[in-house]
């Protein structure tokens, strides 16, 4: 399916206007500097890691500066920020990111005999396949159960992804433009903020 | 013997007397000249200050169950004083419409899921702030049927409750009145109630008109749903006006105009205006008793200070986890064997589709529509039944379910995502029956205070995964008839229930009919834990309407003593 796309600079205009609240122009600006800042708590080579496996996650070949989940990662871990619940069969979220990833690495080696960073795209690709799948070889997924890892990555990624006001401009989402609620609830009927998906 | 009492407090005797027996003297003589040989042991941990005042009654929690009963005991005159964890906030000030930014909403302390179906708590179902669970609340708040509290009379499976119904009604008017609840009159699944809703339903949005409309064509009765949010300017006794709702379509992460029913701009301000004291960021780890098993005392940590409050009376209304949690920490009312168990989570099976139309499921009541032909189905395979809603959604949680169902990854994740505005959900909720595979235990892990964390075991039995079959099966068919096409369903279970029943018999419950535990004649639990069966409706007016009730029983029962 052709996918629809909403206009640039739509949501970065509507947090200058008066129809975003204070509370909510002060949440979503900050997160609009994309700047890639030192790990808190990840090694440097770990933090790379997981730069590289976000990367294949998120792609955002069309974006001059992508929208970085690793610092928001690595951010969270640091502070050991919890979002209330854990599966009971995986370890503590710290232990559970270092024994994934140093998996992710094991089966780059396994597959390709490098470390995944130093993969082209279309083999880390497959690695990342092969943990969705719960089929990567490494030692350390016999201490993690591979499809909750993958599964809980993969949401904290989603998570991050779409809390960033240029990927909810994205998927055409408004919301933020709090301040005068709705009136059209019709499908189809739209208001004038709402931007129309381009053709 | 009139001076017997003065002689007991020992404090107003000024007369020392003289110790005749020898060897008792030699001995106090020996203690004495120790005590004053010790050194300073600056070691020992400061004795907490017991400050002489007593209230009549500590509430522990201000969500649904402590709230109604705090403003109830306050307006009945007693002394009552609230604790809840979390903070107090503003929130036309502090709320923003932002998914991520309103983390603060939620009970974060992390808990362990177990089990086959292991649930998820956080935004899922666990609140915190002085409001609790329903500042998240989506604000449906639809009645139990009769048939709801007789699950074993009529099935033989799960437990009645130790009431009917008819218990509940008096409060589901009174609620329904006081909170402002918007909602369709008559109701059509229940024609012969005695009051109608004081505000008519809230506007439908675009999930709700496309399940409207697809079930009028399979014949499935369907309508505004009930919600306690403004559909109209409300003036509430007690408080004042209250603004109605416009739409914003973010219920279950704050509302930022009181339009919502939440407790902090309901229940909690009537019970300040009446006197109620209500402590924010107050953590209770200790419950004290006396050597007659009475709760005497609470102590909590505020702001990183030890407090110890006395009281004649707990309520303890902090959820189906953490009440249990506080029972079994402090080894409290464990004689029946039943805390943290028979927990229960409510089938909440979602189906999504994508749809031709502009759909934008951020705007809107959630829950906008409502179906309870499923309340007894007529071919179903198992026992209860459940009803059926349309669901807006906001899009982290939209794209992180979805993202755990389907796992997508890659450009394809990307694609799918770009079809959110033509996104539209229905789902179920579900009775859950108790099984002893489910509970609550403390684990070995110890969370940041060092108390251990709390590990729930859940797995859907039988009896949830056929409902759940059947919900799915339906729910597919609603949306093939409304045009959506990329059907995918997602099991989910949500709210926390059962962990400290109630009963008839403190042999297999841990509270009596009145909410007042077996073994602690002082102490009243009122949250989700004390439900015995977990209804086919959403939680919170039942709640309500049992911290009402309790708050009456236990005042008519101090009536009883005083006379």
């Amino acid at each position: 399916m052709a996918s629809p796309h909403y206009p640039d600079g739509t949501v970065r205009a509507l947090l200058q206007t008066d129809l975003v609240t204070e509370a909510t122009r002060a949440a979503l600006l900050p997160r609009l500097d994309t700047s890639v800042h030192p790990p808190q708590f990840f090694d440097e080579a770990t933090y790379q890691l997981l730069r590289a496996v976000a990367a294949r996650i998120y792609p955002q070949p069309e974006r001059p500066e992508p929208i970085e989940l690793a610092p928001v990662v690595d951010k969270r871990l640091a502070q050991g920020d919890s979002d209330g619940w854990r599966y009971d069969a995986m370890p503590p979220d710290r232990e559970a990111y270092r024994l994934g990833l140093g998996g992710i690495n094991q089966a780059a080696q396994a597959l390709f005999q490098r470390p995944f960073v130093q993969l082209p795209e279309p083999e880390q690709d497959q690695i990342i396949a092969a943990v969705a799948n719960g089929t990567a070889p490494g030692e350390n997924w016999q201490h993690l159960p591979i499809d909750r890892f993958f599964e809980e990555l993969l949401a904290e990624l989603t998570e991050d992804y779409y809390s960033h006001p240029l990927a909810q401009e994205e998927i055409g989402y408004v919301g933020m433009a709090d301040v005068s609620g709705w009136h059209h609830l019709e499908p189809n009927q739209l208001e004038a903020r709402e931007p129309e998906a381009a053709k | 013997m009139p001076d017997e009492e003065v002689l007991e407090e020992g404090v107003l005797n000024p007369v020392k007397p003289e110790i005749q027996d020898p060897l008792l003297k030699s001995i106090l003589a020996e203690n004495a000249g120790l005590l004053a040989e010790a050194p300073v042991e600056l070691e020992q941990p400061a004795p907490l200050p017991d400050p002489v005042d007593e209230v009549d009654c500590v509430v522990i929690g201000t969500g649904a169950g402590g709230a109604p009963l705090l403003a109830r005991l306050a307006m009945a005159g007693l002394k009552v004083v609230a604790l809840e964890a979390g903070p107090r906030r503003d929130p036309t000030r502090d709320y923003a419409t932002d998914e991520k930014a309103q983390h603060f909403l939620f009970w974060n302390d992390e808990r362990l899921s177990a089990g086959r179906n292991p649930v998820a708590f956080g935004n899922n179902n666990s609140g915190t702030g002085v409001g609790g669970s329903t500042l998240h609340y989506t604000a449906y708040t639809p009645r139990a049927h009769r048939g709801d509290l007789r699950l074993f009379t009529d099935f033989g499976k799960g437990v009645d409750w130790p009431f009917g119904v008819e218990e509940l009604e008096p409060y589901y008017e009174e609620l329904e009145h006081f909170l402002g609840i918007s909602g369709p009159t008559p109701y059509p699944w229940d024609a012969k109630r005695r009051t109608g809703y004081p505000l008519v339903p809230l506007p439908l949005n675009g999930a709700a008109l496309l399940m409207q409309k697809a079930c009028a064509d399979l014949g499935i009765r369907t309508s505004p749903a009930a919600n306690a949010a403004l559909s109209a300017r409300y003036y509430q006794e007690g408080i004042g006006w209250r603004e109605a709702c416009t739409n914003r379509g973010f219920c279950q992460a704050g509302c930022n105009r009181g339009a919502k029913a939440s407790m902090d701009v309901t229940f909690l301000p009537l019970a300040e205006a009446h006197g109620a004291e209500i402590r924010a960021e107050a953590y209770v780890t200790e419950i004290e008793r006396d050597a007659r098993g009475r709760v005497t005392a609470v102590v909590y940590t505020q702001h990183g200070e030890q407090k110890r409050q006395r009281c004649r009376h707990l309520f303890l209304c902090a959820g189906a986890v953490e009440t249990p949690r506080l029972l079994l920490l402090n080894e409290l009312a464990l004689t029946s064997g039943q805390v943290g168990k028979n927990f229960m989570a409510h089938p909440g099976m979602q189906v999504w589709g994508t749809f031709e139309e502009d759909i934008r499921p951020y705007k809107g009541i959630p829950g906008g529509l409502i179906s309870e032909d499923t309340h007894r189905p007529p071919d179903a395979d198992f026992a209860g039944g459940y009803l059926l809603q349309s669901i807006g959604v906001m899009p982290v949680t939209f794209a992180s379910q979805m993202a755990r169902k389907r796992k997508l990854w890659g450009q394809p994740l990307r694609d799918y995502m770009r079809s959110y505005n033509h996104t539209a959900g229905i789902n179920i909720l579900g009775d859950c029956l108790p099984h002893d595979n489910n509970f609550l235990e403390l684990a070995e892990e110890k969370d940041v205070r060092g108390l251990p964390k709390p590990r729930v075991h859940f797995t859907a039995q039988e009896n949830e995964q056929r409902m759940n079959a059947h919900a799915e099966k339906l729910m597919r068919q609603i949306w093939e008839a409304a045009g959506a096409r990329d059907i995918w369903a997602f099991e989910r279970y949500a709210h926390t229930i059962g962990t400290a029943r109630m009963g008839l018999s403190g042999d297999d419950a841990v509270v009596n009919a009145e909410g007042r535990a077996f073994d602690v004649p002082n102490l009243y639990i009122c949250d989700n834990s004390v439900f015995p069966s977990a209804l086919s409706v959403n939680p919170a007016l039942t709640i309500m309407a049992l911290s009402l009730r309790t708050a009456d029983k236990f005042l008519a029962a101090q009536q009883r003593l005083d006379r």
